[in-house]
This record gives C-alpha cells, sequence and structure tokens, in this order.
C-alpha cells in the first residue's frame, strides 16, 4: 500500500490498534496511551488559539453585548442598564437605516463589480503572454499596498484644488470636479475598493490553474467556442473559488470603513468629514462610539451588523446550492475520505 | 474503570480551563500596568519613580522628556495621545498619570464625571506655581458643576491662543488694492466675508488661493464664538441644550453659512486637503487665516512669509467685543492616578520652570503665567507688531462655557452631517437650525441621562 492508500484507509477496514510507541509507555505509561496522547496533542496545539479566541474575540463579543444593554459613554461612573432600548433606537434612528442602506448598495455594486475585475485579469493574465509574469506582478502590486496608504494617494489625486485628476481636465479647459465630497466621493470609493482587485485575481488565478487542460480540451474537441468554454465549463468549475470571494466579500463590503482613509482625518472629528454618500454603517458606528461617545447604542450597532453578516451568510450558503458545483460534494467528502489515487 | 488523569481533561473541561484562563489574562492585564504603577511610585525601596504621561510628541518630544528625567529624577512613560486608549484607561481605574487636554472643552465633560484630581490643595501649596501668577486663560480649566471660570481648577494651559484672531498677507492685499485690516479695531464678519470674497483667486471651478480661512478650529467653535460676540450664547443656562434659533445663534450661523457657499476657503463641504493652514498660507494660497498667536510662531521660521504678513484682532459679529480661547491645551491629573504627587512635580517643572520659558520665547503661543509675557519674542517687525496687538487682544478674552454633557468631536460631528446638505439644497438657515437644535439636544438630553 502506497503512503497515500495509508492516509486514505477506506471506512471499511478495521482501523489499526494503537500500537504503543516505543519508550513512551502503554496504557498505564507517562503520557498514557496512543489516544490520550492525541488528546493532549489536540489540545496542545489548538490551546493557543482557544486561548486567543477566548481573550480577543469571545470576551470582547460578550463585553460588547453587554454595553448594548447599556446607556455608557464608556467614562460616566455609573451605566445604567436600558434593557432593549438601544435595538430598538435602531430600527428608528434615520441614520442608521441610511447608512445601512447606503452599506447594502455598496456592497451589491463593489462586490459583484470586484470579482468581474479580478475574474478578468486572472483570465488574462493566464494566457500564454510574454511577459506574464510582469503583468501579474504589477497587477497584483496595488492590493499589496496598504490601504491608508493607497488612500492617502487617492487623496492626493482626487483633491478638487491641486489634484493630478482636475490638473488633466484643466489641460482639455474642463472645470474641476470636487471629487472628494457628494455627488462624486461615492464613485471615488468604489475605485478605491476595485484598487485592490488583484488580490480576487490571484485566487481566482489559482482556480483557473487548477482546471484540468483535459476538460477543456475535450469541450474544444467537441466544437465548443471559448466564451461557450468558458462559461459552460470553466466558470462552473471555478464557481467554488468565485463563491468564497462572494461570502468574504460580501462581509468585508459590510464591515468596510475605507470612506475613512479618503476623509480628511481619520480622528473622531474626521469621521464627521465623510460625505455623506460614503458614510457607511460602519462609520456610523465609529462615529457613534468615538465621536458621540455612545458606546452602548454602538455596541448595539454592532450586534445588528453582526446578526445581518450572519443571516446573509446563511442566505448566500442557501442560494449557492445548484449554482456552485464542488468536484467533490462537501458532504460526501466529511462522510468518505477521498482517495487520491486508492480505491 | 477510573479515569486517569490525561482522560479526565476531556473537552469540556478544557473549554472551562480556557475560559478562566482567557478571564485571569483580562484580569491580569488589566492589573500590570497598575502593579508597574504602583511599583513605580517609589515607596521606599529606593526604586525610580515612573510617571505615565500621555501626549502629543510633537510637544513633548524625547529632548523634553530627557530634560524632565533629569530634573525630576523619574522616569517618563510617554504614551501616544488616545481618546480611546485614554477612556479604556480611565474605565479601568489605571489611567495615565498626565493627561495633555483642551481645557476650553475638556474640563466640563471630565469634572463634571469626577475623573479629573482637584488642583486647588496643589496650587496652595506650591511655591513654583503661584494662583495669583495664573493667566486668566487657566481659568478655563476650571468648573464649578454649572460654568466654567469658577470653581476647582482642574488642569493648567501650556500656553494659549486667541483663536479668533487673524493673520494676513500683505502682499495678497495689495495685489487686489485692498486696505489692511486694522491693528485696533476688529473688523465685522460682514467685512471679512467681503475682503475673502475679494481675495479669492479661482480658475475653472478650483480654488487656487483661497480668500480667508474661518473654520480652522472646527465650526462649532467658531459659531460658539460669533454668538457670543453678538451677545448670545449657544448653549442654555444650565448646559444641557443648544440654540440656534435665537437671533445672535441664527446670525452666526446664516454668515457660516454664507461663508460656505461663497466657497472662498476650506469649509465643511470643501475641506483643506493640507489639513491645517500653515502649508497652505506659506505657499501663497491662502490670504487670511483666522488663527491665533501660535501661528507667528509657523510664520516667524520662514523669513519670506514673516515680511508679508501682519496680525489683527478678532472679528466680531456685534457690538460685544470678545476674543475667547477654545483650546487652551494643558495638562490634567486624573483622579484615579497612582503618581499624582509626581504629577505635580512635573506640573510645576513644565508650567514653570525652563521648559515654559522657552515656550514663551518661541513665538508658539502667549505664555500661561503672567511674569512670562514680558519673555514673548520682540525681535523682528513682525513680532513687535504681533505682540502689541496681542497684548491689547487679552482685555477681550472671555471664558466661553461648554456643555458637560457633550464632546466638541459630537456637536462637530452634526454640524458636519447637516452644512454640507443644507448648502446644497439651499435650505434656510431658520430650518438648519431648527434640525440642528433637534440633533444636538437629543443628543445632550442622552448624555445628560448618562451623567443623572
Amino acid at each position: 500500500m502506497s503512503s497515500t492508500g495509508q492516509l486514505t484507509a477506506p471506512a471499511s477496514v478495521p482501523a489499526p490498534r494503537a500500537v504503543p510507541a516505543r519508550g513512551a509507555g502503554g496504557p498505564g505509561g507517562r503520557f498514557g496511551s496512543l489516544r490520550q496522547r492525541r488528546t493532549l496533542s489536540f489540545y496542545v496545539f489548538t490551546g493557543p488559539w482557544m486561548l486567543g479566541f477566548l481573550t480577543l474575540t469571545a470576551f470582547p463579543l460578550g463585553y460588547a453585548l453587554w454595553l448594548s444593554f447599556t446607556n455608557s459613554d464608556g467614562l460616566s461612573p455609573n451605566p445604567r442598564f436600558v434593557g432593549l432600548a438601544n435595538y430598538r433606537e435602531v430600527l428608528t434612528d434615520q441614520t442608521t437605516l441610511d447608512s445601512l442602506a447606503r452599506t447594502g448598495l455598496f456592497t451589491a455594486l463593489t462586490v459583484p463589480l470586484t470579482i468581474a475585475a479580478g475574474l478578468v485579469l486572472a483570465v488574462m493574465v493566464n494566457q500564454p503572454l510574454r511577459g506574464r509574469g510582469i503583468f501579474r506582478t504589477l497587477l497584483y502590486l496595488p492590493a499589496v499596498m496598504p490601504p491608508v496608504g493607497a488612500g492617502l494617494t487617492f487623496k492626493l489625486i482626487f483633491d478638487r484644488d491641486s489634484g493630478s485628476a482636475n490638473g488633466l481636465l484643466d489641460l482639455f479647459g474642463v472645470n474641476g470636479v470636487s471629487w472628494l465630497t457628494d455627488p462624486y466621493a461615492r464613485w471615488v470609493l468604489i475605485v478605491l475598493t476595485m484598487w485592490a482587485a488583484g488580490n480576487i485575481m490571484i485566487i481566482s488565478l489559482a482556480g483557473l490553474q487548477d482546471i484540468p487542460k483535459e476538460i477543456l480540451e475535450a469541450a474544444k474537441v467537441d466544437g465548443a467556442s471559448p466564451w461557450q468554454s468558458f462559461t459552460r465549463v470553466t466558470l462552473p468549475l471555478l464557481s467554488p473559488v468565485l463563491f468564497f470571494q462572494v461570502v468574504t466579500g460580501i462581509i468585508g463590503a459590510l464591515q468596510s470603513f475605507a470612506p475613512l482613509f479618503i476623509s480628511l482625518d481619520a480622528s473622531p472629528q474626521g469621521m464627521a468629514s465623510v460625505p455623506q454618500d460614503n458614510f457607511l454603517f460602519m462609520i456610523h458606528v465609529l462615529t457613534q462610539y468615538f465621536a458621540n461617545g455612545r458606546y452602548g447604542y454602538a455596541s448595539a450597532l454592532l450586534w445588528v451588523l453582526f446578526a445581518i453578516i450572519m443571516l446573509l451568510t446563511a442566505l448566500v450558503f442557501r442560494l449557492s446550492k445548484g449554482v456552485v458545483f464542488y468536484s467533490v460534494e462537501p458532504q460526501a467528502a466529511g462522510k468518505r475520505p477521498r482517495t487520491l489515487g486508492g480505491k | 474503570m477510573p479515569k486517569s488523569p490525561m482522560t479526565s481533561l476531556d473537552r469540556r473541561r478544557f473549554l472551562a480551563v480556557s475560559a478562566g484562563a482567557a478571564l485571569g489574562a483580562s484580569a491580569l492585564s488589566a492589573c500590570a500596568a497598575s502593579v508597574d504603577g504602583s511599583g513605580g511610585s517609589g515607596g521606599g525601596s529606593g526604586s525610580k519613580t515612573t510617571l505615565t504621561v500621555m501626549s502629543h510628541d510633537n510637544e513633548l518630544d524625547k529632548k523634553t522628556i530627557q530634560a524632565a528625567e533629569e530634573a525630576l529624577g523619574f522616569e517618563i512613560r510617554f504614551i501616544a495621545s488616545d481618546d480611546t486608549k485614554l477612556n479604556a484607561m480611565l474605565a479601568a481605574k489605571n489611567p495615565p498619570d498626565l493627561v495633555r487636554g483642551l481645557g476650553a472643552t475638556d474640563t466640563p465633560y471630565f469634572a463634571a464625571r469626577g475623573l479629573m484630581e482637584n488642583l486647588d490643595p496643589y496650587f496652595a501649596k506650591s511655591s513654583a506655581l503661584k494662583a495669583s501668577d495664573l493667566d486668566p486663560v487657566n481659568d478655563v480649566w476650571r468648573y464649578d458643576g454649572h460654568k466654567q471660570g469658577a470653581g476647582p481648577r482642574y488642569g493648567m494651559a501650556k500656553d494659549y491662543s486667541q483663536d479668533q484672531m487673524l493673520w494676513y498677507r500683505t502682499d495678497l492685499l495689495d495685489a487686489a488694492k485692498l486696505d489692511h485690516p486694522s491693528a485696533t479695531e476688529p473688523l465685522s464678519y460682514d467685512e471679512l466675508l467681503d475682503l475673502g470674497e475679494r481675495l479669492v483667486k479661482r480658475r475653472l471651478g478650483k480654488v487656487r488661493v483661497y480668500g480667508l480661512n474661518a473654520t480652522g478650529l472646527g465650526n462649532f467653535s467658531q459659531l460658539m464664538g460669533m454668538t457670543a460676540s453678538a451677545g448670545g450664547s449657544l448653549f442654555a443656562e444650565d448646559l444641557a441644550s443648544v440654540d440656534f434659533s435665537s437671533p445672535e445663534a441664527l446670525k452666526a450661523l446664516k454668515w457660516l453659512l454664507e461663508y460656505t457657499k461663497a466657497d472662498i476657503g476650506p469649509n465643511v463641504v470643501n475641506p483643506n486637503p493640507d489639513g491645517w493652514d500653515w502649508p497652505t498660507y506659506q505657499a501663497n494660497r491662502m490670504a487670511i487665516a483666522c488663527d491665533g498667536y501660535w501661528f507667528g510662531g509657523a510664520i516667524g521660521g520662514d523669513p519670506k512669509v514673516a515680511k508679508v504678513s501682519r496680525f489683527a484682532p478678532a472679528p466680531q459679529l456685534g457690538s460685544n467685543r470678545i476674543s475667547p480661547c477654545f483650546s487652551a491645551t494643558g495638562y490634567w491629573i486624573p483622579k484615579s492616578a497612582k503618581n499624582k504627587d509626581a504629577a505635580w512635580k512635573f506640573f510645576e517643572w513644565y508650567f514653570g520652570g525652563q521648559p515654559a520659558k522657552d515656550r514663551a520665547s518661541s513665538g508658539w503661543g502667549i505664555p500661561t503665567l503672567k511674569s512670562l509675557h514680558a519673555q514673548m519674542p520682540q525681535n523682528t517687525a513682525l513680532q513687535k507688531q504681533a505682540f502689541e496687538v496681542q497684548q491689547q487682544e487679552l482685555d477681550y478674552f472671555k471664558v466661553l462655557t461648554f456643555s458637560p454633557y457633550i464632546q466638541l468631536a459630537a456637536l462637530d460631528a452634526t454640524l458636519s452631517q447637516v452644512l454640507p446638505k443644507a448648502v446644497r439644497s439651499g435650505t434656510s438657515a431658520g430650518k438648519v437650525a431648527d434640525n440642528l437644535n433637534s440633533l444636538m439636544n437629543n443628543q445632550m438630553a442622552k448624555g445628560k441621562q448618562v451623567l443623572g
């Protein structure tokens, strides 16, 4: 049996008995039985993560949940328990509802656009071109750039009075545009978001390269045009990768505070200068926390966002049935070990 | 069969242990700094006192820290100013020993929450800092529970400016064939707006040279000062609400809307990309900058700009001539600080010792001890002119009371949300005032509720 076969023994084959390792002691040995040692190593290896999860995720989540039921301002000594008042306010606060709607629109626009742009770039740099590596690097470079740096560059480019975008218009005698304020700021934000499409490109490129050439060649032999081959073979086989990008893209867009990168100043006062069209939900949350000092209400907003993300993710998973094609059924993969060459 | 100790490490127990460890770690992290602080307080074990100071690194630079350590024998732990961190440290009752703050707007908020140490007993005992020598600006650091300017002292300003005064470039005014503003009589805000409109230079929808920046310190402070100069007040007497509908406040709001609409300088719709006035002013792209005396420190560093710059009194909206200070940046000692006595020693050294003298002669602000006023720079023509104008202006200084129920950032945030829409849609000042009253008063009511 090959080594691979050993790793993927079919379920029908009885599992080998645990053989005590030499020197490690038997069931009553210093480190217990093999099963016990496995248990121990599992916990030793997961322990640090678990500790990090509890201190840095579970504890803050719980603390924020507690805050959301109070009127805490983060400083006053005696915050009062207000029950569900903060959650009721979420439903009636027009600024919250507007920012939520704006964030929904931002997500609906940027997620498909970014994925489409990344896919197009991936298809382009997957072609057997001369200097393909250079193109791949150049297209990926913006994704490596820290968002704050990209934001600063965008601010310089799109500044109304001294930016190069208006400098270009000036050459043609066209009036300058106030890019970083309403109603143009939203488009600058969308371009800034798509600026990092190189990330999507890399993942899509990996997915494209994972598609067996034989299948594409078979499609060609069967008379499929390049477009048919792309839409009927490549896209279905790439669908798990695209699905991953949709899910993470939606979560990222809903939590985006990119507008701060192109605002004048990211301080609490600066948050207020974010143009209304770019006043996304997370900007509203940050303003409530750090400009208005409403820690209780802001925490309730975050929990509402958490619930929305969970619901949307569940919805996307449900809608993906019949659209996303796995080469191995995920459920089946869990029940039956996948064989790599063995039967 | 009895379980071995190893098998008893089941999932539940592991999770329970991890959760316990996590909580323990969180608790320990909260204690860690306080242990450090108490250990650092010196006691009798001969260990050096560690004084924790939260400030800006351009104000408390390495050289100053080193000088403080040498002069006071402390070790200084510097923490960069960060509101979020400060809130967390105050909430954990483990704050820095000294905190940089803006006396004009921070004092009521923090004092009303019982977070500031009353410094009166320290001033009473001090030989370096005498209450009689304190410049009136230090009164913004006083709060009696109802108004600023009275009651215990909670902090002290390092230096200050009367922030609605203005600097102008004579070369740009001369080129536009405009008279220079008087060095003794204040302009009216209408005259200032007119000057700004004449001085602005545009090309193809872009502003090449700003005529005027009237909002360098934020819109709310600007409106507060303008309303006061018209004889009114934005805050109600109990400081629990604002009223933009009073004739004086409405006049100020109308002016600000006109200024924004005129697009003659940085405003809430088109802020200055430079972030502050100096780079723009230095580059000959701003004719009038409404900044206080401190701006002269920057101008003085560039002889070419100094040659064409002049200082002028604060413009007035009405007949009640005032010239307030909106920041009075300084330090305060948190009530739960671990090293209050050491912090006070730093206070005496920083506000009354060599650093205070150095600041006084630098021209970057008015000294906060009356005895140091004579050390303000008067070597160049500009410094002499600025000194004279500033000395006359001191008579019009006034403490404007801020509310303990809301922070300045929240008020500026509301203005930034409301004004751009109002300017674009041409909403009347009356309607804008109603909207602002509703939004701000709602927030202040919540702040009052929290404070109890």
